[in-house]
């Protein structure tokens, strides 16, 4: 029997779970809920991102998958990482830094509720839309 | 990253663990923060926050992976984490654990509450090499960091630190009742909206911090039947840190009775007072869980 790394036993036996549910029960693993961030002042007001993928990267430049259309935003400005169903948001090392709910922090695990700015876009964070 | 430092939140809970909605932004877990100084991985407080920080170390794959553990003191909301953390279970792991000079009083209580009355698998059954380290007077290189170690004022005592790297500072100083410390404690009482003075010698360990992250367990009206609890007000705190020319102030070991709207409030009371008693440089705001300064 494979050995099991304790560093990642809490991971393991959660897709372990899953699997067995799966197999017992015919359960499927559940449905990831898309969360979502708005534009609610600054360019681009009223812009809704519907979050559904694992990662997004939020800048003004074309490479970025959410666009946010401000020079005062950096053309790579933060990353949005899905982790657990919760979406973490962390500085890609932009010019003006976030600022989550007038804080700036280099990342944090969002919240509903929550306002984050990046540049002079300010954005609102809700969960399970 | 060479030359830079960060912070994370892991648990900024006080005494107890406290999960549920009320709880959520700011987060239930006890004491527990990160600090990335360089390579160098320092821990402050083995609360339940620890068990999180190990799966996020487990995602990481970080091998071998090297601990530096400070613990302000024993008692449960500080320790609990420990033996749910799972690197300490891997081979590759090392952790040392500090202490004052002469004093593995904190390794022992560690090791103590995995006795087989409180949990299923023995300290000495873990894989990682953990050992014990002492400071040498008040500080210690730590990896590339060096921490400063204080007193403080709690049942039993407890430990702030104090960490240098690259020329920027953190300190976390939880568990100090600042109450209990102040030049005229009479006068606090008397006019609470005046500012309350502290000693010098005991501004110093805190002068100039970057960083402050310090327990702000009670509002001024709830202190009044904790006195002796060994926690402060946090309109002292504000005032200890504006006192000592601290940059930013983090707010934490909240209260397991307060809900996410009360440290709030809790939190922009600070913010009001501080701007009211002339220190407008100084940012205050509340620990929170899952969040990352960049010092």
């Amino acid at each position: 029997m494979r050995r099991m790394d304790p560093r990642h036993s809490t991971v393991d036996l959660e897709e372990l779970h899953t699997r067995v549910a799966q197999r017992v029960k015919g359960l499927r693993p559940r449905t990831e809920r898309p969360h979502l961030l708005e534009i609610i002042e600054g360019p681009g007001k009223g812009t809704r991102f519907r979050l559904e993928q694992p990662s997004y990267d939020l800048g003004r430049g074309s490479q970025a998958s959410l666009v946010l259309d401000s020079d005062e935003v950096s053309r790579l400005h933060a990353k949005l990482t899905r982790i657990d169903g919760e979406y973490t948001m962390e500085d890609a090392g932009s010019r003006n830094g976030i600022l989550l709910n007038g804080i700036r922090v280099h990342a944090a695990v969002l919240r509903d509720g929550d306002e984050l700015q990046l540049g002079d876009v300010l954005l609102r964070y809700s969960e399970g839309v | 990253m060479s030359g830079e430092l960060f912070v994370r939140f892991w648990g900024v809970r006080g005494s107890i663990p406290t999960p549920g909605p009320r709880t959520r932004r700011y987060g239930g877990n006890t004491s527990c923060v990160e600090v990335r100084a360089g390579k160098t991985l320092l821990v402050f407080d083995a609360g339940t926050g620890l068990r999180e920080l190990g799966v996020h170390l487990g995602r990481r794959n970080e091998a071998p992976l090297t601990v530096h553990l400070f613990l302000s003191h024993p008692h449960w909301d500080h320790i609990q984490g420990f033996p749910f953390f799972g690197p300490a279970y891997d081979s590759s792991t090392t952790i040392y654990v500090y202490g004052p000079k002469g004093d593995d009083k904190h390794y022992q209580l560690l090791s103590g509450q995995m006795s087989n009355a409180y949990f299923p698998v023995r300290f000495s059954d873990l894989g990682a090499k953990i050992v014990p380290r002492s400071f040498k007077g008040h500080a210690v290189e730590a990896g590339d960091a060096q921490v400063h170690l204080f007193s403080q004022k709690h049942p039993g005592g407890s430990l702030g630190f104090r960490v240098e790297y690259a020329k920027k500072s953190v300190v976390f100083s939880t568990d100090n009742e600042l109450d209990q410390l102040l030049k005229d404690k009479k006068a606090a009482a008397a006019r609470p909206d005046e500012l309350r003075a502290f000693p010098s010698e005991l501004l110093e360990p805190i002068r100039d911090a970057d960083l402050l992250i310090a327990d702000a367990q009670y509002t001024d009206e709830e202190y009044d039947a904790k006195v002796g609890w060994g926690h402060p007000r946090s309109n002292t705190v504000v005032d200890f840190a504006g006192q000592a020319g601290v940059k930013r102030l983090a707010l934490t070991h909240h209260d397991p009775m307060h809900s996410d709207r009360e440290i709030d409030v809790l939190v922009s009371e600070g913010e009001l007072r501080a701007r009211r008693l002339g220190y407008e440089e100084l940012e205050v705001f509340g620990a929170r869980e899952g969040v990352t300064l960049k010092i």
